[in-house]
């Protein structure tokens, strides 16, 4: 919403070049004053490009033209107003750097006044607090739970019928008492101490007294012990609201999260969900399968590998088991020398088609050439030659063949890149 | 007290949270046009083949206004499906208009040639008819039905049977309630 003006000099000297050509012909003063009514206008609007800059500010070609645009105007003596209104009329309230306040355009400006009258309001209210607790006398103590206290401390004995927190209470005092007498505490620390530790222990003497409940809301103003025997319905009521949430935050995340990391087409990794693009548009405007595998091909004839495996993946994600798709991928994860993953998507294409001819065309040169089992390969290569291939393809296949089964019969030839 | 948090927490949380996750599925880029379903801005534009056309000279005809760049992949993929549908339709009452932005004009005319379009492609040089449409993305298509209304807009690349299909609601003067989106590629 902010409708800073740049800082930027070079923007101001593009501005200032851009006006001067603009209006060369009119007095200088004229033309200062008019960029200066543009600026107004254009600071005004949000550039369609770059989102979060003015059209003043925008370095982009839209931006220059739009500013052009108000200039012209303006020298044919349009308002500002209108010039804004003619903006609006084509982009709707969208255009408005600031939106004007009415309808939904109101919620952006009350939003955040009600939002700094809360923060204000709150931090009033906590700072209120704060320093009442600072000043706050301390609260009255019970004179007989007091001189009980004092008396247990110094009997110096535990036998007297203490709660275990006033047992605590007067245990922390006696310490307090022997390191003043060796003199490792102030006057003015011991006897800040000895108050706090004696209102403690008589409070939850005299808390003891009473009735449990309201002892326990007493004893939690002052100490921070609660008895275990109350608070128990709201913390049932806590440990399922707990539970709740939990239940319905993985599930929320559960759902949300693959949403966002489906990959995309682009192999975009936040997919749909962040970037709002909606699947079903990108599904009626994908190609279809056949152009898909043929545009695959003719990138890997280019040698173009990523684009190659993006239209593979793209036919896979119309047809999950395409076996030309996943017998070129395992070719080309073969020529990267991944001889395990090309094994099998070549498995995969045959699972669907088992005479498929590049799968099995790639299922022997892993064999072959990566893994060392020239038999298998052989073997692989029969079952293709029993395809229908072009003569080429065939001739290709043949010499190969002749070539695997001269290694065969030669067992321990170097036959292999990595043999197992 | 921590009851209370706890409920100021959800009291908060969760309407931000929901701000949050309905923002998140929406795309910044995107313009809602206002212009559907009122007049299309009037202009005139020079032609590749050097003549002068304007849109009331198209007047009583179905017209289909396209947007274009050479340098906008989605441009290339659709440029095909829209000399087809052109093929398909040209012997009726429908006359196919491309604006080209953005530009120069050479890559422009290479464009016309590489995908063999054969209809009128006129050259918007300052853009002014573009911003007339508040184009903010491209490809991107009008409809306009033989009144000079436009009936529908879409966003990013098209397919022939879109194109059937809008340029028969259009013949009808039937007005799309929501503007179509493909892939598209902003503007500079």
């Amino acid at each position: 919403m902010s409708t800073a003006r740049s800082a930027k000099p070079w923007m101001g000297r593009i501005l200032a070049a851009l006006a001067a050509a603009l209006v060369f012909a009119a007095p200088a003063v004229a033309g200062e004053d008019l960029e200066d009514r543009m600026r107004e206008v254009a600071s005004g609007l949000r550039c369609p490009v770059c989102q979060n800059l003015s059209v003043a500010d925008s370095s982009s070609e839209m931006a220059r033209e739009m500013r052009a645009l108000i200039v012209d105007q303006l020298r044919a003596g349009k308002r500002p107003e209108e010039i804004r209104d003619y903006f609006v009329s084509k982009y709707g309230q969208w255009i408005l750097l600031s939106p004007t306040p009415r309808g939904v355009g109101l919620v952006v400006w009350i939003v955040p006044t009600l939002g700094a009258v809360a923060g204000l309001g709150g931090a009033a209210w906590v700072l209120r607090r704060w320093s009442r607790r600072g000043t706050a006398p301390p609260p009255p103590v019970d004179a007989a739970a007091l001189t009980r206290i004092r008396e247990a401390v110094q009997a110096g004995d535990s036998s007297a019928a203490l709660t275990p927190e006033e047992a605590r209470q007067v245990e922390a005092l006696r310490e307090l008492q022997f390191d003043y007498r060796a003199g490792k505490l102030s006057a003015a620390d011991y006897e800040e101490l000895r108050a706090l530790y004696e209102s403690r222990a008589a409070a939850a003497l005299a808390g003891a007294r009473r009735p449990p409940r309201k002892a326990a809301a007493e004893v939690s103003m002052t100490a921070h012990a609660v008895p275990a025997s109350v608070g128990s319905a709201p913390r049932v009521w806590r440990w399922v609201t707990a539970a709740l949430f939990l239940v319905g935050f993985g599930a929320a995340l559960g759902y949300f999260l693959p949403q966002s990391v489906r990959a995309r087409g682009d192999g975009s990794p936040t997919g749909d969900f962040l970037t709002g693009t909606r699947e079903e548009a990108a599904r009626a405007e994908a190609p279809a399968l056949p152009v898909l595998l043929q545009r695959g091909r003719q990138a890997m004839d280019a040698a173009e590998w990523d684009r190659a495996i993006g239209f593979f993946r793209r036919a896979l994600e119309v047809d999950p088991d395409e076996p030309t798709a996943h017998a070129s991928l395992g070719l080309i994860l073969h020529r990267a020398g991944h001889p395990d993953r090309a094994l099998k998507s070549f498995e995969r294409a045959l699972a669907r088609d088992p005479t498929s001819p590049p799968a099995l065309w790639g299922k022997g040169l892993v064999l072959y050439e990566s893994l060392g089992k020239t038999a298998e390969a052989v073997r692989t290569w029969e079952a293709l030659l029993a395809q229908e291939i072009s003569k080429e393809d065939r001739d290709h296949v043949l010499s190969i063949l002749a070539e695997a089964r001269q290694r065969l019969a030669t067992p321990q030839g170097p036959a292999t890149r990595s043999p197992r | 007290m921590a009851w209370k948090r706890l409920a100021f927490i959800f009291a908060v949380g969760v309407p931000l949270l929901a701000v949050l996750a309905y923002g998140f599925t929406r795309d910044p880029r995107e313009i809602p046009s206002p212009l559907i379903g009122r007049p299309a801005p009037a202009f005139s534009v020079r032609l590749t083949d050097g003549r002068e056309v304007g849109l009331a000279d198209l007047r009583g005809k179905v017209v289909f206004l396209n947007f274009w760049a050479s340098w906008c992949p989605p441009c290339r993929a659709e440029a095909r499906a829209l000399e087809a549908s052109w093929q398909r339709h040209r012997d009726g009452d429908v006359a196919f208009l491309g604006i080209n932005m953005q530009d120069r004009e050479e890559a422009a005319r290479e464009f016309l040639r590489e995908f063999g379009v054969t209809y009128a492609n006129g050259i918007d040089g300052g853009n002014r008819i573009a911003i007339d449409y508040g184009v903010w993305g491209i490809p991107e298509t009008f409809f306009l039905d033989r009144n000079g209304r436009i009936t529908y807009k879409h966003i990013g690349a098209l397919g022939a049977e879109t194109i059937h299909a809008k340029l028969e609601e259009a013949r009808q003067g039937v007005q799309s309630r929501r503007e179509g989106k493909g892939e598209y590629r902003s503007i500079r």
